[in-house]
């Protein structure tokens, strides 16, 4: 993540804070911005403004799994790796063991990835309880 | 205000799992505001935005 994007997402950051105070502010960011860099980013915000932060959610898609893999390892790994959940998502799309082995390669990198369907809405309500 | 993050490749269902979380908070009476960091189509449209009360922002690059 570029120094100005990060600062112009701590910026937004503390002007919703100021100006709605939502109870939640979900932040959806590019598919190239690693965990640690979003950690970083939110704890910057804390310095002139008081919220609460996490869980921070990694999606690995099922899917593409295979994909990400093989040609973007690191990228998959650094969202996965120092996130607070881990969750495969689009799973209702994808075979039991396509399944178990996404689980058996991420074993080593995450405590037990959840298993998530938006769309079927499987674990949604879990996720919104550890949010809670 | 709590900062929840949900990362992951374009397409893996983030905004859907965000709209979902949003429906769920929404029918708590809590109220939630997106930022969103990713280029591609709108996807918060404006009776999803008016039903849940959504502030949405966009910021631009990556």
């Amino acid at each position: 993540m570029g120094c100005s994007l990060a600062s112009s997402l701590v910026d937004l950051k503390k002007k919703l804070k100021r100006d709605i105070d939502p109870d939640l502010l979900f932040i959806e960011p590019s598919e190239m911005v690693v965990t640690s860099e979003l950690r970083d980013v939110t704890a910057m915000g804390l310095r002139d403004v008081r919220y609460a932060t996490g869980p921070f959610i990694t999606l690995v898609d099922g899917p593409l799994f295979g994909f990400l893999w093989s040609e973007r390892r690191a990228l998959l790994l650094g969202q996965v790796k120092n996130a607070d959940l881990v969750a495969v998502s689009r799973a209702d799309l994808i075979a039991a063991d396509e399944l178990a082995t996404i689980k058996e390669r991420l074993q080593d990198h995450c405590d037990r990835p959840m298993v998530l369907s938006a769309q079927n809405g499987a674990n949604v309500q879990k996720v919104a309880h550890l949010i809670d | 205000m709590r900062v929840v993050s949900v990362s992951g490749a374009r397409g893996c269902g983030k905004t859907t799992l965000i709209r979902k979380l949003v429906g769920y908070f929404s029918a708590a009476g809590k109220r939630s505001a997106v930022i969103v960091n990713e280029e591609g189509q709108a996807v918060y449209d404006d009776d999803f935005i008016h039903a849940h009360g959504l502030t949405v922002k966009y910021i631009r690059g990556g």
